[in-house]
């Protein structure tokens, strides 16, 4: 019996570790972000939508909503997409040390974002059940909080790994994706804070 | 004028009609301009489309006969540059067809769209669960009355149709005179359209509305002028007074027990407008939205029992004892 | 080593990598194995199993309605009993056999058709499926408990809403969209990921087969369909009955309209999510049994991504009675009239290609035969209905019904048949009986036209859809029992499909790897395909490898045959970029799954339901993602301490 001649291709010195679209995991959270993203638009159309039945917006003689909590809290957010990029960068580098430190900054500043949505929804003077003006109000700034819930207890949950040591070299490239969902996080709240807390004023 | 298309409507129903009694609800059979245009476009499309239906599968079947014979296949650049010649051809066909199939839609829309008229006859029909509630709209106050589950128009002339929903959704079907408009709530829907000849046209719901969505008939009938406005006057007229003693009997039935609670009947005290207007209830062809003819033995056994014949409606049984609903039924029979 | 043995060149697996592979791949046994698994096929073949059972169910529903309706005033079914049951029908159909079984055979075929050994994210796979399993059962308990819904399977409000919508019903209904609508997802996420970067070497963009293609596309809809039904059943109607929100009531400047949008939104997108990927089965089987290449690739292909665009502009076609002004209408007309080309084009390739090459008239040949022909008409009555003014009289009645059917049991089911036949062999290393699968497919044919070609007439003769009864004056009853005899011949021709799939797994003829010839890389291994589906990732060159390699084609070494590897390539060229090491089967998926079950479950009865239920998620969640502590000689590179 004679060798069959066979050509391979050899993958052996290939990285396990790796960042970006290189990586499965950084697609899996692209994935998310388009289809709960996608959600909030088809929210906002709604929103959208039923403005065309009022005459005023809001209706009735709900007062606008308030600015000043919502604006903190917007900048509250949008801040902390920058502890979030040191940490990206950090992981990028596997410096253990400053993953913890920015990442631990960064789940506070979630935290924090957290405690003040609850005074967001407040602020919109109005509750869900009083007309449908409220009623998507509340669900669009309930979704959102939705995800920046979920923000939270993944950083939380990360920075555990790393101060308890029990995280690995693949979970350097999780804090990166972690950095990248925390910018979709704190942009489409931007986006959705100007609509909600200033749309009325000049819808 | 029955239009040529008729007749092959009929062909249609050949293979399905029943005794007497037949309820015409042909699409392709239509009674006025709306429906004859968009039955026009009905033959257009059917035609249209089956000889595209036939054509395809002619070539399939073509092609399985031939390269069922095939010995090799038919491959190579010159080959493939050939078949790509046919589809592209096939592609122009399709996209031609299609264009012509979209401008003539856009053109029979539009003009089922400006049959609009402000000097139609309007009337306003509300959907409940499960019948039709009808107002004829005059500017003046005194012209305007209601009726239930039957629409009268004068042959030849625009009515205008405003349809609202009380409750859920519902769906205005008329099929021999125009196509569908569903009654919304929170929204007022207009239609048009016009009988060019005398007749009993069918109407359905069609729009699924609940338990008796299957039995929600309506009738609309198209009067010649002078018999249309007889029968206007007569609609616009309160309930004579009870002519004989059992008659007398039956209406205080009717006001002493549950009767009154829904049904209005104008000339007495009954004034409720949660079930259907009563006052020329015996003028109608028929009861409970189209369900029953409207005879002596099919009032007497739906104002027994209601829920026997279309369950889930919301009017109760009434266990009347015979001389009551003789009477009442008598009493009834008077509201011409 | 004698000179009779074959000598292994450098870099291929030796006999005790072999066994090492085996052992790293075999799934754990018993029922505690069957509750961890992550291997794609096993969660696959659940899948479709769970799929077909709901098939049969909601098929029995449909041939309870035919018995009803097969007389006029017929008494089997009260009106309570009929509306309950067609909506089971509908939503059954829709959501629990429709969409899932196309995204199970896709995760089913799509790692083993690129070329890898597992979908991109297993433990999420199999959270997917613990959760329909979770929302069918959830739906089938209600409706034996008498708390089916019974708004029909789209719910339009108000009927569906808090005042009309009585007791609980409906509330199931949106909860079971849930379920089904996570599970889509997730299969979605998981069929683009692998499709885009689990691709073996060499399988640019323009060797993916056109199967792949229909399913990555399908996916891309899943994505963006999903989100519009989801919000409209959980986040509005689901809220407007349970804590008061307004969404849809127009009393308080809500919109009983903004339903429809949101639903048809997603319920036109839904057709096509279960119609491409049966184009893909098409596009796939014709070739084989043409025994040539198809026709027009680069335009198959094409026409799968437009028709996915263009699938999103269809939707106001659904409310075309609903008073929406004629002109954006009339654009709604050109979209739902432009979609037949790209639909054409693929009707064009395939005729094209049958006629140029020579065909095998085989099972999966006549399912594929009788769904163009069915598809054609249903494509046409697709046209007319496409045509406002013919719409307004055919809407809602059951020229509808009839189109619908058309498209959905002939343009899918039957491509899922040929898929059936074809791909049997494979999934079960058995082949099903030909003999039998001809009977199957004539009794299925004749029984779909006998069933539903009266119906066009019944539309257009005044009768309406959703209908318990008629009246015998209305001239409907013979051409209704005719349909219902039809749905007897249907019912026969499934009884016979299932014989054929008892029998054949008892003692169908054995397959081999590649029993029809095919041109995919499914058939270059074993039937059914080892856990590991290739014990060497192999390099493609061309759209055709089986039928275009050479002798002694490069494969992939390098791998460690201990760890769970599979490799990542780029999006465009499928060149080698890392190695992506899996995590082991887990039974935490199902404890998330159960807990999204209590969340949504009992968030039909109370608000607080929807935090109680992430609490309890929680924990498994972090279970799920925490790393398990390894010795130093376990560990790959991937698992040393950061």
């Amino acid at each position: 019996m004679s060798t069959r001649e066979q050509r391979v291709v050899d993958v052996s010195g290939l990285p396990t570790v790796v960042f970006g679209p290189r990586a499965l995991l950084w697609w899996g959270t692209l994935g998310f972000i388009v289809i709960e993203g996608f959600t909030l638009v088809l929210a906002v159309a709604s929103y959208l939508y039923l403005r065309q039945n009022e005459f005023n917006w809001p209706p009735g003689r709900t007062p606008n909503p308030d600015l000043l909590i919502p604006t903190i809290s917007v900048v509250v957010l949008l801040v902390t997409m920058y502890p979030m990029y040191r940490a990206d960068r950090a992981a990028k580098e596997f410096d253990r040390a400053g993953v913890i430190r920015w990442l631990l900054i960064g789940t506070a500043l979630s935290g924090a974002a957290c405690v003040l949505r609850w005074f967001d929804l407040l602020a919109l003077n109005v509750r869900w059940d009083t007309h449908a003006y409220g009623s998507a109000a509340w669900m669009v700034v309930v979704m959102h909080a939705t995800l920046i819930v979920l923000d939270f207890f993944e950083c939380l949950v990360l920075a555990a790994m790393f101060v308890t040591g029990r995280a690995q070299k693949k979970h350097y490239p999780d804090v990166s994706d972690a950095a990248g969902y925390q910018y979709y996080i704190s942009l489409t709240w931007l986006a959705l804070y100007l609509i909600i807390y200033w749309g009325p004023r000049v819808l | 004028m029955r239009r040529p298309s008729a007749l092959l409507a009929a062909l249609l129903p050949a293979l399905a009609l029943a005794a007497c009694g037949h309820r015409d609800l042909s699409a392709v059979d239509p009674a006025g301009p709306q429906a004859a245009r968009i039955a026009d476009l009905t033959w257009y499309l059917t035609i249209v489309g089956s000889a595209v239906f036939v054509v395809t599968v002619a070539f399939l079947l073509y092609a399985l006969w031939r390269g069922h014979r095939r010995v090799e296949n038919y491959s190579g650049e010159a080959a493939e540059r050939h078949i790509h010649r046919w589809i592209y051809g096939a592609i122009g066909v399709t996209t031609l067809i299609l264009l012509v199939t979209l401008i003539y839609n856009f053109t029979t829309g539009r003009a089922l769209a400006n049959f609009a008229e402000p000097d139609a006859l309007t009337i306003r029909v509300t959907g409940h669960q499960w019948w039709w509630q009808v107002q004829y709209v005059d500017p003046v106050p005194s012209n305007r009355f209601e009726t239930a589950n039957e629409i009268h128009v004068p042959v030849g002339r625009r009515v205008r149709i405003e349809v609202q929903a009380a409750d859920v959704i519902h769906s205005f079907w008329v099929p021999n005179l125009h196509g569908k408009v569903d009654l919304i709530p929170g929204y007022t829907n207009t239609t048009y359209f016009r009988a060019d000849r005398a007749g009993v046209y069918h109407g359905r719901c069609a729009e699924f509305c609940g338990y008796q969505h299957a039995r929600m008939d309506f009738l609309v009938i198209a009067d010649p002028p002078a018999q249309f406005a007889a029968w206007y006057r007569n609609q616009l007229r309160s309930a004579p007074p009870p002519a004989d003693s059992v008659q007398q009997v039956g209406q205080q039935v009717f006001l002493s027990t549950r009767c009154a609670m829904c049904h209005a009947v104008r000339g007495t005290d009954a004034g409720s407008h949660v079930g259907p207007d009563l006052t020329h209830l015996a003028s109608r062809g028929t009861l409970a939205a189209g369900t029953l003819p409207n005879l002596r033995g099919s009032l007497g056994g739906w104002v027994l029992d209601p829920q026997s014949i279309k369950p889930g409606a919301y009017m109760p049984p009434n266990p009347l004892k015979p001389d009551e609903l003789h009477a009442l039924l008598s009493y009834l029979e008077s509201l011409k | 080593m004698s000179s009779t043995e074959a000598r292994v060149p450098a870099g291929l697996l030796n006999p005790a990598e072999r066994e090492l592979m085996e052992r790293t791949w075999r799934p754990r046994g018993g029922v505690w194995g069957w509750l961890i698994a992550t291997d794609h096929k096993s969660i696959a073949k659940r899948y479709i199993i769970t799929a077909f059972v709901f098939f049969l169910l909601g098929g029995i529903e449909a041939f309870l309605i035919r018995l009803q309706l097969a007389r006029p005033e017929n008494h089997l079914l009260d009106p309570d009993q009929y509306n309950q049951i067609f909506t089971m029908h509908g939503t059954t159909m829709m959501f629990l056999f429709g969409v899932p079984i196309q995204l199970a055979v896709a995760l089913y075929l799509v790692p083993l058709m690129v070329g890898t050994r597992n979908v991109a994210f297993p433990r999420l796979n199999a959270l997917g499926y613990w959760t329909y399993l979770i929302g069918g059962l959830f739906l089938y308990v209600s409706f034996f408990l008498n708390t089916g819904p019974d708004a029909g399977w789209f719910a339009y409000v108000p009927l569906s809403g808090p005042q009309f919508g009585a007791g609980k019903r409906v509330d199931v209904w949106a909860q079971m969209v849930t379920f089904t609508e996570i599970a889509a997802l997730t299969a979605a996420v998981e069929i683009i990921v692998t499709v885009l970067k689990q691709r073996a070497p060499g399988m640019s963009l323009n060797r993916i087969p056109i199967y792949v293609w229909s399913v990555l596309v399908t996916s891309f809809l899943v994505l963006f369909a999903m989100p519009s039904v989801a919000l409209a059943s959980t986040a509005m109607l689901a809220m407007d009955r349970l804590v008061g929100t307004h969404f849809f009531n127009p009393a308080e400047g809500g919109d009983p309209l903004l339903w429809q949008h949101l639903f048809w939104f997603f319920g036109h997108p839904e057709v096509y999510i279960m119609f491409l990927p049966a184009t893909g089965y098409v596009s796939g089987i014709i070739p084989v049994f043409a025994r040539r290449k198809m026709v027009g690739h680069t335009a198959l292909v094409l026409s799968l991504v437009a028709t996915g665009f263009v699938s999103f502009g269809l939707w106001v076609h659904h409310m075309f009675t609903t008073g929406l002004p004629q002109l954006g209408q009339s654009f709604f007309t050109g979209a739902s009239l432009m979609i037949a080309i790209p639909s054409g084009v693929q009707i064009f390739c395939w005729i094209a290609t049958l006629w140029a090459g020579r065909p095998k008239f085989d099972t999966p040949l006549l399912f594929v035969i009788g769904f163009i022909v069915l598809f054609v008409c249903g494509g046409i009555t697709g046209v007319m209905i496409a045509s406002v003014p013919f719409d307004q009289q055919a809407h809602d009645t059951y020229f509808i019904v009839a189109h619908l059917h058309y498209v959905q049991v002939g343009a899918f089911v039957f491509p899922l048949f040929a898929a059936f036949y074809y791909w049997f062999p494979k999934l079960t290393g058995r082949m099903l009986s030909e003999r039998m699968g001809k009977w199957n497919f004539w009794l299925f044919f004749v029984g779909v036209n006998v069933t539903f070609f009266p119906q066009h007439f019944l539309g257009l003769m005044g009768m309406t859809r959703r209908v318990y009864t008629y009246l015998p004056e209305t001239g409907w009853g013979p051409l209704n029992l005719l349909s219902t005899v039809g749905a007897g011949i249907i019912a026969a021709s499934v009884v016979l499909f299932l014989a054929n799939v008892v029998r054949s797994l008892a003692a169908g003829l054995p397959a081999g790897n590649d029993p029809w010839g095919g041109h995919t890389l499914e058939w270059d291994t074993a039937s059914p395909p080892p856990p590991y589906n290739f014990a060497h990732i192999p390099v493609v060159d061309g759209l055709y490898p089986l039928w275009e390699r050479a002798p002694g084609a490069p494969v992939v070494t390098g791998m460690a045959a201990g760890k769970r590897q599979v490799l990542v390539t780029s999006v465009m060229d499928a060149e080698p970029e890392s190695i992506y090491e899996h995590p082991a089967p887990s039974v935490w998926p199902l404890i998330v799954a159960l807990a999204i079950g209590v969340t949504f479950i009992f968030g039909i009865f109370t608000p607080w339901a929807f935090l109680i239920g992430p609490a309890l998620m929680f924990t498994p969640l972090v279970m799920w993602f925490w790393p398990k502590r390894k010795e130093p000689h376990e560990r790959s590179f991937a698992e040393e301490p950061a």
